[in-house]
């Protein structure tokens, strides 16, 4: 009963940590580029959920101040942070998105066990 | 006479040229070389004022808007920033010479501008990951760093630079992550970003939490790990040095990748303290790594027939050096690890600038066609010959000086075994430069006499790589010009805070 | 694509996003939002015309030139901001300092500069994305 209790308080730091190892088993395994791609969004998006969930202040609302009232608010850097965060990954995403556009047309393929296999019987 | 505000000038001045080279290059297409030679002396002027200021006055601390340390964001100007920030001028400054006139062949005429775009955001995001004493501020230079990176490989539409281009950004995506997760972790325990608030919450209060760090460091080095290129994590090196035009191919080599071991170091000393780092018993493991890559990257390198392609093997042995240094922990393996960052930077950067001088005028790029080069083109092989000679480490060229600080910091702490290993290295680095040189100039070419002609090269080209090679000498016979800085910088780095 | 529904909706739905997109731009300092977020909305909204309606038309309302020199003054409009601080005698990027007016909290003329850096902010990241999609849609 304590095990399900426990889950439950700590389900961000699972939920991050199971993210995060399957966006990297994407990354590692699939042959296909836009399958490598889609994994890195996975591995990013676990990381912005654990860093986010760590601001988490029991018992607070959210950091917006209404004039009178004294309240407990949650920390505000880490979205502040993360906002930055989400724009890196967007660049990241765009930048290989376009080189999977130019590797196309210059492969003919965006398989990667392929382009090894013309690589290799082309040297 | 200097003013605190000297290192963000520099900055601003690199952002704003980088910003500004599309407009000026749509209006005034002429002036584009000379509006980058200025702005380049600009930012090496200040930079140079600063390292005289702070080496008369101290280090001092910025912080931006004026904000407490608790919650602003903060550069630390101190020797050893204001040190490396003159070296990475220096080094592209010449670097960016040489490709004004090589970088017509390689690239489109349409595409000259884009490149000197992402070349200034490299120096900019470059600098500024010297300077910042921010945790976060730092994920952020390194993401720019290495998109940049990424960008000036993949600008020559060629086969291979789009695919070693992928590689490399698909494993720095990877690294950046790790290190992002290693930063969410520390912030976890501590609550603070600014690296001087985290290393005094962590020197208190590391013994309740010794797991936490100790995953927080497991990840951050070994995302940097991928992105310095130390040995089993190096694969995407090869391919992307060697494919990219020849002055991306020098800054790589001899900038960028030393700019993520400068993040290590600081992680590793500023951060979290070398007594809480040698009782995790982080830095063995370092050296194992270090002494692997130093025998596996010269080894890989003796089988290779293109001759980018061992010059960038030949960058995996020598990070092994680098590494070795700074995983020994004390105060003069860092130093010879400091050394040695300077003169590696020099000498691939002769290497590198002189193979593609080779490339510019003969098209050949295969070390078996290289016999009797010598005679055609003598001030280019007599600059790959020091440069070649440095790294094996003879006497009078700085590569040998660097050798003997790192052995005697190896003597000082009693591990024979890394002195072995060091000598056979440089034994392996003798097997593959040796030849090219005796091919060079005493082997006959097939198709003329071994008369000696001058290089028919842009003076451009010559004078750029002329300098580099007469600084490897000067550093050689004078090195204490270099160790005079380096013993003020690396004290205050591993003490700080104590 | 030619369809006639979506380029009538399209041509009925385009303000309002932009309106709600400057929203989120003008009211970064007060809700969630911000430069980024904002600057998307208004990107996204160009991307729409651009998607139904054609790319030669789009590049009349917004060409490619336009879109480089508002990339380029949103950078700059952010270090002449910062160089305020400077020239004022205090340090980079200060606000209460350099004498930008505060106002009274939870205002739209309140926090100084920040509201300004938002602006900025906003219109290079709705520059940014028009630019990236015209670049990875021309196919030369």
């Amino acid at each position: 009963m304590e095990l399900i209790i426990s889950i439950i308080e700590h389900i961000n730091y699972i939920a991050a940590a199971a993210l995060f190892v399957i966006g990297l088993y994407t990354v590692l395994t699939h042959s296909n580029l836009l399958k490598k791609v889609i994994g890195i969004n996975i591995m990013e998006t676990s990381i912005f959920l654990f860093f986010v969930s760590i601001g988490y202040v029991s018992g607070g609302s959210s950091p917006i101040i209404t004039l009178g009232e004294k309240q407990i608010f949650i920390n505000p850097v880490p979205s502040a942070l993360i906002l930055t965060g989400i724009v890196v990954a967007v660049s990241i995403t765009a930048y290989s998105l376009s080189l999977i556009i130019r590797l196309h047309e210059t492969y003919g393929t965006i398989d990667m066990d392929e382009i090894m296999a013309l690589r290799g019987e082309k040297s | 006479m200097s003013s605190v505000h000297f290192p963000v000038y520099i900055l601003l001045i690199l952002l704003t040229t980088a910003v500004t080279i599309p407009l000026i290059s749509n209006r005034f297409k002429n002036s584009l070389k000379e509006y980058i030679m200025a702005a380049f002396v600009v930012s090496w002027v200040l930079s140079f004022t600063t390292l005289n200021h702070v080496m008369k006055n101290g280090s001092y601390t910025y912080s931006f808007g004026n904000w407490s340390q608790k919650i602003g964001i903060q550069f630390l100007v101190d020797e050893f920033s204001s040190f490396m920030t003159l070296i990475i001028l220096t080094v592209a400054f010449l670097v960016i010479i040489y490709s004004l006139k090589d970088m017509e062949h390689e690239i489109k005429d349409y595409q000259f501008s884009s490149y000197y775009t992402l070349i200034f955001l490299l120096l900019f995001s470059m600098i500024g990951l010297t300077v910042t004493n921010d945790m976060f501020n730092m994920y952020v230079f390194m993401e720019i760093l290495s998109i940049t990176s990424c960008g000036i490989i993949s600008i020559k539409h060629k086969k291979d630079n789009f695919l070693a281009s992928m590689r490399y950004l698909i494993l720095s995506a990877i690294g950046s992550l790790s290190v992002l997760l290693g930063i969410a972790l520390l912030y976890m325990v501590t609550g603070q970003l600014n690296m001087f608030e985290v290393s005094s919450v962590i020197s208190q209060t590391w013994q309740s939490y010794p797991t936490n760090i100790l995953v927080s460091l497991g990840f951050m080095v070994s995302g940097l790990a991928i992105k310095a290129a130390v040995f089993p994590l190096h694969i995407w090196l090869p391919d992307a040095h060697s494919s990219a035009p020849t002055p991306s191919s020098a800054l790589l080599s001899g900038l960028v990748v030393k700019v993520y071991i400068f993040t290590v170091a600081k992680i590793l000393f500023r951060i979290i303290g070398v007594e809480i780092v040698a009782a995790l018993g982080i830095p063995t493991y370092l050296t194992y790594f270090a002494a692997l890559g130093m025998i596996m990257g010269s080894v890989f390198a003796i089988g290779q027939k293109d001759i980018k392609r061992m010059l960038a093997y030949s960058s995996v042995a020598q990070i092994g050096y680098i590494f070795m240094g700074l995983g020994l922990a004390t105060v003069q393996g860092f130093s010879a690890a400091l050394f040695h960052i300077v003169s590696h930077a020099l000498l691939k950067t002769a290497l590198f600038l002189s193979a593609g001088s080779i490339i510019y005028q003969k098209d050949k790029r295969d070390l078996r066609d290289l016999n009797g080069i010598g005679y055609e083109m003598p001030i280019t092989m007599m600059v790959f010959t020091i440069a070649a000679f440095g790294m094996i480490g003879i006497p009078g060229i700085n590569g040998f000086m660097s050798k003997i600080y790192l052995s005697l910091a190896v003597i000082d702490v009693k591990k024979y075994v890394y002195l072995v290993i060091i000598l056979v290295s440089s034994f392996l680095n003798a097997m593959y430069y040796l030849p090219i040189i005796i091919a060079a100039f005493l082997k006959e070419s097939k198709d003329r006499k071994n008369i000696m002609v001058m290089d028919k090269l842009p003076r451009s080209m010559i004078y750029p790589m002329v300098i580099v090679a007469l600084g490897c000498i000067l550093m050689g016979f004078f090195p204490q010009l270099i160790m005079n800085v380096i013993d003020k910088a690396v004290p205050s780095f591993l003490l700080l805070g104590k | 694509m030619d369809d006639l529904i979506v380029k009538t909706i399209t041509r009925l739905i385009i303000p309002f996003i932009q309106l709600y997109g400057i929203f989120i731009i003008l009211h970064g300092h007060l809700s969630p939002g911000g430069g980024f977020s904002g600057g998307a909305i208004l990107g996204a909204s160009i991307v729409l015309y651009s998607l139904s309606f054609g790319l030669e038309k789009a590049s009349k309302k917004l060409s490619h030139e336009t879109s480089s020199i508002i990339e380029t003054a949103g950078i700059l409009w952010y270090i002449v901001l910062g160089l305020v601080g400077i020239f004022m005698r205090g340090f980079f990027l200060t606000n209460r300092g350099a004498g930008f007016p505060m106002g009274e909290a939870g205002g739209v003329i309140s926090s100084g500069m920040i509201a300004l850096i938002t602006l900025g902010i906003g219109a290079k990241v709705a520059s940014t994305m028009i630019t990236l999609f015209h670049t990875i849609i021309k196919e030369d």
